[in-house]
């Protein structure tokens, strides 16, 4: 086994590499995209600051729904054209990289607005109260009370996309599950499969880990 | 409605405000006019679900009226565009039964919070906000957490954050229902200083005819969304006629004929010393003065929490 997993060390490295690569565009357009859209859709709800943009509050919750109901492996496969497009493959770590953020946008603005309704409606309230504009509810409030469970949300994202952009690396994606399927399943190397599942769990935990420490050194409760 | 404020010098005017919430059966305030006197605490009592709360939040406009005027001081609040009422909401504090702090803020960040958002130089929010701290006796929280205080601790932090940008106005939604008895007296204390030193208007919301007896000028007597009387504290006492007033005022740790001498009253329960016998004095002679500057020598409430 030791044999095996020395000779792939290269492929290995290489394969780890795409993964970061593939999770590092992900998590920044969900971050920075996924993030404001959920912001958005938490103001316009109703009772909230801006509630008065209803419609756009409708319209974008169903979208989010929509694209969040969609297998993944199906989105990867119905967004290829989308991709070609984008980035003129459709094989490769930054093709599978659209399909990815395509599908973590939605997902993290569902958990960036869930997330800010824990913040007590009452200090909202004393903000307003105080004259704070909703741009300033965001960045002063909201962003502020929020962020421990912001950072939490951010951990659930990141190991979730750990595992889809495995799925993507089978269509071509490359990283770490894509080397475990090719060596594991059509090869039938059993052990450089629980190599790469040993990997991953450690990757996981160590996000999880480092998640829950900031969040809980963010949280001044 | 009977008011013996005159047309002019009101600190707050409602005329004919309602408030109906989608989906309820009957509005929460029906058509009410209510000016309170500049330099006046002015309290608001009823039981549970009367419109209290609704009523004053419809002052600084978190909530809109349906119908009707809301004025403040020279704002006609109902009539301002989003910016100019942010504008004018900066000269209208509010306090809360929940204090409704910022957790992850420091108690010297909180109280900067309002300077914060109005574009204050760094400079100014440091001063103020030590000043308004030391005001409230709890400079030594400064670097503090609100996690870390007690209750009546965190509403001293919600008043210096109110009154750091020298309001003209304070609104207090049950700002002592939260509290034990003593530090009622403490944080009621302070908001009859800050009425007499530095003639802000108060506006207060209680279930409490205690908080009333010990605190306000007038009381409003609310019932089902209406002011079914109001009733002046200063002038002797005036026999409540509403059934509602009659079972406030006789009910509570002090009977009706105590309540005909509120000045009384006020003494006997008052913490030696800090504590302003507002009750017995017209409207404070101060009331026009606006700036609120405090000093250490003439910061009333510091030893209590030190000592
Ligand atoms: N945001 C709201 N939406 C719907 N109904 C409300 C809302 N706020 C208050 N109400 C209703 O309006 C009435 C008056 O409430 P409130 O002003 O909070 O009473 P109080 O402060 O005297 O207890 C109650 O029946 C309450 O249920
Ligand atoms: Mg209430």
């Amino acid at each position: 086994m030791l044999e095996n997993l020395l000779e792939l060390t290269p492929d290995i490295i290489t394969a780890i590499g795409e993964t970061f690569f593939m999770l590092g565009i992900c998590l920044t357009t969900a971050v920075t995209l996924g993030g404001a859209l959920g912001i958005a859709v938490y103001l316009t709800a109703p009772g909230n600051p801006l509630a008065r943009y209803r419609r756009f509050n409708l319209t974008a919750d169903a979208i989010i729904n929509v694209v969040r109901s969609f297998p993944f492996i199906i989105l990867l496969v119905a967004l290829s054209p989308f991709t070609r497009y984008i980035v003129g493959t459709s094989i490769g770590p930054l093709a599978a990289s659209v399909p990815l953020s395509c599908a973590a946008i939605p997902y993290f603005a569902r958990l960036v607005e869930q997330t800010l309704r824990d913040v007590p409606r009452g200090v909202i309230e004393a903000a307003e109260a105080m004259g704070a504009s909703p741009w300033q509810i965001v960045w002063r409030v909201l962003l502020v009370d929020g962020r421990s469970g912001l950072i939490l949300s951010t951990t659930v994202l990141a190991v979730s996309f750990l595992s889809y952009s495995a799925i993507a690396g089978v269509v071509g994606g490359g990283g770490i599950g894509d080397l475990a399927i090719r060596y594991g399943y059509y090869r039938f190397q059993t052990d450089i499969m629980a190599a790469m599942v040993v990997l991953l769990v450690v990757l996981v935990q160590l996000i999880q880990t480092t998640g829950q420490y900031l969040a809980r050194r963010a949280d001044k409760r | 409605m009977p008011t013996s404020t005159a047309k002019t010098g009101a600190a707050i005017r409602l005329t004919g405000v309602t408030k109906h919430f989608a989906g309820s059966a009957t509005a929460a305030v029906h058509p009410t006019d209510l000016a309170i006197e500049a330099g006046e605490i002015h309290g608001i009592i009823g039981f549970s679900g009367a419109g209290k709360s609704t009523l004053l939040r419809l002052v600084n406009l978190l909530e809109r009226p349906d119908a009707g005027l809301v004025e403040v001081g020279d704002d006609e609040l109902s009539a301002l565009p989003p910016l100019a009422l942010r504008a004018a909401r900066r000269r209208i504090g509010m306090i809360f039964q929940q204090f409704n702090l910022l957790h992850n803020l420091s108690v010297a960040e909180n109280v900067a919070f309002p300077l914060r958002i109005a574009g204050d130089s760094p400079a100014s929010i440091k001063a103020r906000v030590a000043e308004c701290l030391d005001y409230v006796g709890l400079s030594a929280k400064a670097a503090a957490y609100p996690g870390q205080l007690s209750g009546g601790q965190k509403q001293r932090v919600a008043i210096a954050r109110a009154l750091a940008p020298n309001p003209g106005v304070l609104l207090a939604d049950e700002p002592t229902s939260a509290l034990d008895p003593r530090t009622t007296q403490s944080i009621l204390d302070v908001l009859a200083d800050i009425n007499q030193r530095f003639g802000v208007t108060v506006l207060l919301v209680t279930h409490e005819m205690s908080v009333v007896r010990r605190l306000c000028h007038r009381v409003s007597v609310m019932d089902e969304g209406r002011i079914v009387e109001q009733i002046d504290l200063r002038t002797g006492f005036t026999a409540p006629r509403s059934e509602l007033a009659r079972w406030l005022f006789a009910s509570g740790e002090a009977s009706p004929a105590e309540a005909t001498q509120p000045a009384t009253v006020a003494a006997a329960t008052s913490a030696p010393a800090t504590a302003p016998a507002n009750t017995s004095a017209a409207v404070p002679a101060n009331a026009a003065a606006r700036a609120i500057v405090v000093t250490p020598a003439n910061a009333p409430f510091r030893e209590v929490y030190h000592a």
